[in-house]
């Protein structure tokens, strides 16, 4: 097999262009609905209408009817899994590689109708669907290439010390079954990037996609089908949070790659950290959780910069993003003039359907959002000032004006717990670091944000920030793989870099294997 | 090729001219000084990079000392220093240092902005504009200011331009008879000239949503359409990047294709020859000019462009296709095909060629002649403080030139600032190869087109 061409990021449409929109909208026309997903494990098929998928935008579309896994149709998936697993383990990682490569044309062939099934299952604006089409692919294309990597380019770099008489050697293995719990906030990259990565280096895997994206879920897995992962190495369990504790519980797993809630991730962990009898293996947690992200704006910051990256990084995709931004705490001699251009750049936003090009704020994902949202709201409205958000909102799907909120106490709940919506709170600060202060406080640092021209203000808050995603000067969202590794720490996270080096490491085990080379005194 | 030949040798003719034209700087040191500074700055990357994010941070500072913070700061990521600078750096230890630093980096930023700025107001810029008439060069006001993102600043913006354009039309008024510059064959040219900025009267431009930009725009757009109609005064609406092409242009062709507007005002568009599909963009206005009769012809305003870094930064980021030329050469050549075509299409259109590039000036001066048409029949355009001795000497050598003069407070208006500096001091900038001696034959070279 000859060298792969380097890593690059698929290019997102350029939708400033009027022919691109209307590939996608093309897309949206022959896209067929409802879709039927199976619970799908080696070649069984078992169709039901247990699970069913809506437009959150028109709830009484239909998107995707699902069979609802059981927790035995999860235990029959892992043991698929660990029968597929050690010929799969043993197909050179070239050929895996060339699977998920397969994978990643399967879906570029089809970006426009992939894209189109985002925006109705999960509500996803045109640009970040499409976004969401390419940074799959990214991660087939990425993995595939890191797995190699590991196994030969990057050998050297581990090269262990040797000494007359032995060789010393450290490989990696992969680790068996792994449990793939998926969001449905990036309901095609997230599934696709856990799965490839758990695939690429060898392992086989049982994936469950959120119970609010089965579509999305099954067009991860027939990507990777049609691309030649074997039957066995990889099931779609559509289903609900039973199905995930099943597969979790499953002695046979040894990985669990999640990215979701926070409470749900501490539950695997605990479930993890549960050695039953008989298992032969320490379950290993890959986990991305939840936030509540800080965006600082010092008084040098150019609002003309920092108000359009604020709005995008709260409102885009209507804050539902674990990388969304929560908190701006601003130098208070530049509070009022933020939150008066803020408050009136937040009430141009156009909320409506995903459908729609011209839509800002898309609904959020599902009744509950919109009840959990609408509560937060109320608790800001009671503590504090709620400066914008009392905009009407379409009345047939799960709408919610975007909030903008200041004056909230230090301990009230909206400051503290992810609302995972469009609610963004404001407080004045004093300097740099009472805003720091702040923020170290929390118990969750994924991303953050800093507005300042001064590179000695920069250099600091870089020195403070505990997060896993730090960025200055822009937007706190749409990491690229490759490019801005992806994934939080403390209570945000495993300390996990999704899209980077160090990624597939977390789905092998390493084993060092030393050979005494001296026989009867003489080195061999 | 006899045509071409003779076209080559008046470009020669009409740059020597020219170039003979220019003003001698020893009759201004404050702006050879200038020039040195700014040549200073052009010569290393990091230091250029200090100064200009020093430039940017100005109107945020809140006292000298932070003034003095922030320049120091800058200071600290430039490798190099000439001595001057390891001094300013050494005053940044001190209290006392820093407040003389800070106040001296400030006024100096203050009088560069001045140079580029006519005035903090149109109605301050008055006694700027009216020397320049009297010298023989009109003007395009453009007011600065911060950048749009609520709907109440587009207002003030709106408000803003509708009270320039009072203002200029009543002063312009008042002034006397320039005769070039009021009248070409296709009649007359109206005095007072204002160029605004879609992205200014509307929060809601969206590169996929144009439409959405295009709505809101419409009415505040089509009020100063109106007024600017019931005054005589003509209004030019700028192009900014590629994300909003398409919603300026629809727009603009829209709102003049009005019944309202079939007999004025006087109204004008921007095409970016830096684009590598200028010449479609041409192609979409010559058509909407061939269909829609106006009393007054459309004016194309000929520019290279002023966002080519961010487009390719855009594009490269994103993995796109880079919209612009990336050869000097091929964008020049471009410059002169659309030059060519626009001078073709009159009366259709009205050409204003904006250019700082002597042999891009020389070429539409040839073009125009050897197509018969007189001197006023084309327009020039100069950016105030950038292309002042070259407007000097197209208004002394009998050419109608109009300064495109950016005013608003130093603030709002270091943005804008920042861009022209840029511009100045970029490699390729014709300016800066006349700053260095390059020869002038070579400057009159046609561009060498890559095969």
């Amino acid at each position: 097999m000859t060298a792969l061409p380097p890593f690059r990021n698929e290019p997102v449409l350029e939708l400033r262009r009027a022919t691109e929109r209307a590939k996608l909208a093309a897309g949206l026309g022959e896209l067929r609905l409802p879709l039927s997903v199976p619970v799908w494990v080696g070649d069984e098929r078992r169709f039901g209408e247990e699970l069913v998928s809506t437009d959150p935008g028109r709830p009484e579309r239909v998107v995707a009817v699902a069979g609802r896994a059981t927790p035995e149709e999860a235990g029959a998936a892992v043991a698929a899994a660990r029968a597929a697993f050690p010929a799969w383990a043993a197909t050179p990682v070239q050929e895996r590689a060339a699977a998920l490569l397969r994978a990643a044309a399967w879906m570029r062939e089809r970006r426009a109708a992939l894209a189109a099934l985002a925006v109705r299952e999960c509500a996803k604006p045109w640009p970040e669907a499409d976004a969401d089409v390419c940074e799959a692919i990214d991660f087939l294309e990425f993995y595939a290439r890191g797995a190699i990597g590991l196994q030969h380019e990057r050998a050297a770099e581990r090269a262990l010390l040797q000494v007359p008489g032995e060789r010393n050697e450290l490989r990696y293995a992969p680790r068996g079954v792994c449990a793939v719990i998926a969001p449905w906030n990036f309901p095609l990259a997230i599934p696709t990037g856990m799965t490839a990565a758990a695939l690429a280096t060898g392992n086989t895997v049982a994936l469950k996609p959120a119970e609010q994206a089965p579509g999305c879920g099954l067009r991860v897995v027939e990507a990777l089908r049609a691309g030649g992962v074997p039957a066995g190495a990889i099931a779609l369990l559509p289903g609900e949070g039973d199905a995930g504790a099943a597969l979790a519980r499953d002695r046979a797993v040894a990985t669990i790659a999640f990215t979701g809630s926070g409470p749900v991730g501490l539950e695997l962990l605990r479930t993890a950290a549960d050695v039953q009898p008989g298992m032969r293996q320490l379950k290993r947690v890959v986990a991305e959780m939840g936030g509540k992200n800080c965006i600082v704006v010092d008084s040098d910051a150019d609002l003309d910069e920092a108000i359009p990256a604020i709005v995008d990084s709260a409102f885009h995709y209507a804050g539902q993003k674990c990388s969304a931004a929560a908190r701006v705490l601003v130098h208070e001699a530049l509070h009022d003039a933020l939150v008066g251009r803020l408050a009136g750049a937040v009430a141009g936003l156009q909320v409506g359907p995903a459908d729609d090009f011209a839509t800002d704020v898309p609904p959020v994902i599902e009744r509950e959002a919109q009840e959990r949202v609408r509560r937060y709201a109320a608790l800001a409205a009671d503590g504090g000032t709620i400066v914008t958000g009392t905009g009407d909102v379409p009345a047939d799907g799960w709408y919610v004006a975007p909030v903008v909120a200041t004056g909230l106490p230090l301990d009230s709940p909206v400051l503290h717990e992810e609302v995972f919506g469009p609610l963004l709170t404001v407080e004045a600060v004093r300097d740099v670091d009472e805003a720091m202060d702040r923020i170290d406080a929390l118990p969750v640092a994924l991303t953050g944000g800093l507005f300042s021209r001064n590179p000695r203000t920069v250099a600091h808050v870089v020195d403070r920030s505990p997060v896993g995603n730090l960025y200055i000067n822009r937007s706190t969202t749409g990491a690229m793989v490759g490019r801005q590794p992806f994934g939080g720490n403390r209570l945000s996270g495993t300390g996990t870099k999704a899209g980077g080096d160090d990624y597939l490491l977390h789905f092998v085990e390493p084993r060092v294997v030393t050979e005494n080379t001296v026989r009867h005194g003489l080195v061999v | 090729m006899g045509a071409i030949a003779s076209l080559e040798a008046e470009i020669q003719r009409v740059g020597m001219a020219l170039s003979d034209a220019f003003p001698s700087h020893r009759a201004n040191p404050l702006k050879a000084l200038d020039d040195r500074a700014m040549e200073l700055a052009a010569q290393d990357a990091e230091l250029r990079a200090a100064l200009f994010r020093f430039v940017d941070v100005v109107p945020a500072c809140r006292s000298v000392d932070d003034l003095a913070a922030h320049l120091t700061s800058f200071l600290e990521q430039v490798h190099t220093r000439p001595p001057s600078l390891r001094a300013a750096m050494r005053m940044g230890d001190t209290k006392a240092g820093r407040a003389a630093l800070g106040a001296a980096g400030a006024a100096g930023v203050r009088h560069m902005a001045h140079r580029f700025i006519v005035g903090e107001s149109p109605r301050a810029a008055l006694p700027t504009l009216r020397k320049l008439w009297r010298d023989g060069i009109a003007a395009s006001v453009d007011l600065l200011g911060e950048a749009t993102v609520t709907a109440a600043e587009a207002d003030r913006y709106a408000g803003r331009c509708a009270e320039a354009l009072d203002t200029l039309a009543g002063a312009y008024a008042q002034m006397s008879e320039q005769p070039l510059l009021e009248h070409d064959a296709s009649g007359a040219l109206p005095r007072a000239n204002l160029s605004v900025k879609v992205s200014a009267l509307t929060p809601l431009l969206r590169p996929a949503a144009p439409a959405r930009g295009q709505r809101d725009a419409a009415p505040r757009l089509r009020g100063l359409l109106r007024q600017a109609r019931d005054l005589g005064a003509h209004l030019h609406i700028d192009m900014e990047s590629l994300d909003s092409r398409e919603a300026v242009l629809e727009l603009v062709l829209d709102l003049l294709a009005e019944p309202q507007f079939a007999d004025g005002p006087s109204a004008g568009v921007v095409l970016q020859a830096y684009l590598r599909d200028s010449p479609q963009t041409l192609d979409t206005i010559l058509e909407w000019a061939g269909r829609t009769p106006r009393a007054q012809p459309i004016v194309v305003r000929l520019v290279k462009g002023a966002y080519w870094d961010h487009e390719v930064v855009e594009a490269r980021q994103h993995g796109w296709n880079v919209p612009v030329f990336e050869r000097k050469a091929d964008c020049d050549a471009n410059f002169e095909a659309l030059t060519a075509r626009l001078l073709e299409a009159r009366p259709l259109v009205r050409v204003a060629i904006a250019s700082h590039n002597l042999r891009s000036v020389a070429h539409a001066v040839a073009r125009n002649r050897l197509l018969g048409g007189a001197p006023g029949d084309v327009e020039f355009q100069v950016l105030r403080g950038l292309g002042d001795d070259l407007g000097r000497a197209l208004a002394a050598s009998g050419l109608r030139v109009r300064a495109y003069c950016p005013v608003g407070d130093l603030v709002a208006g270091m943005a804008y600032l920042v861009r022209r500096l840029l511009e100045n001091t970029a490699n390729e900038s014709f300016l800066a190869d006349q700053a260095h001696g390059v020869p002038l034959e070579q400057l009159l070279e046609p561009p060498q087109v890559a095969p």
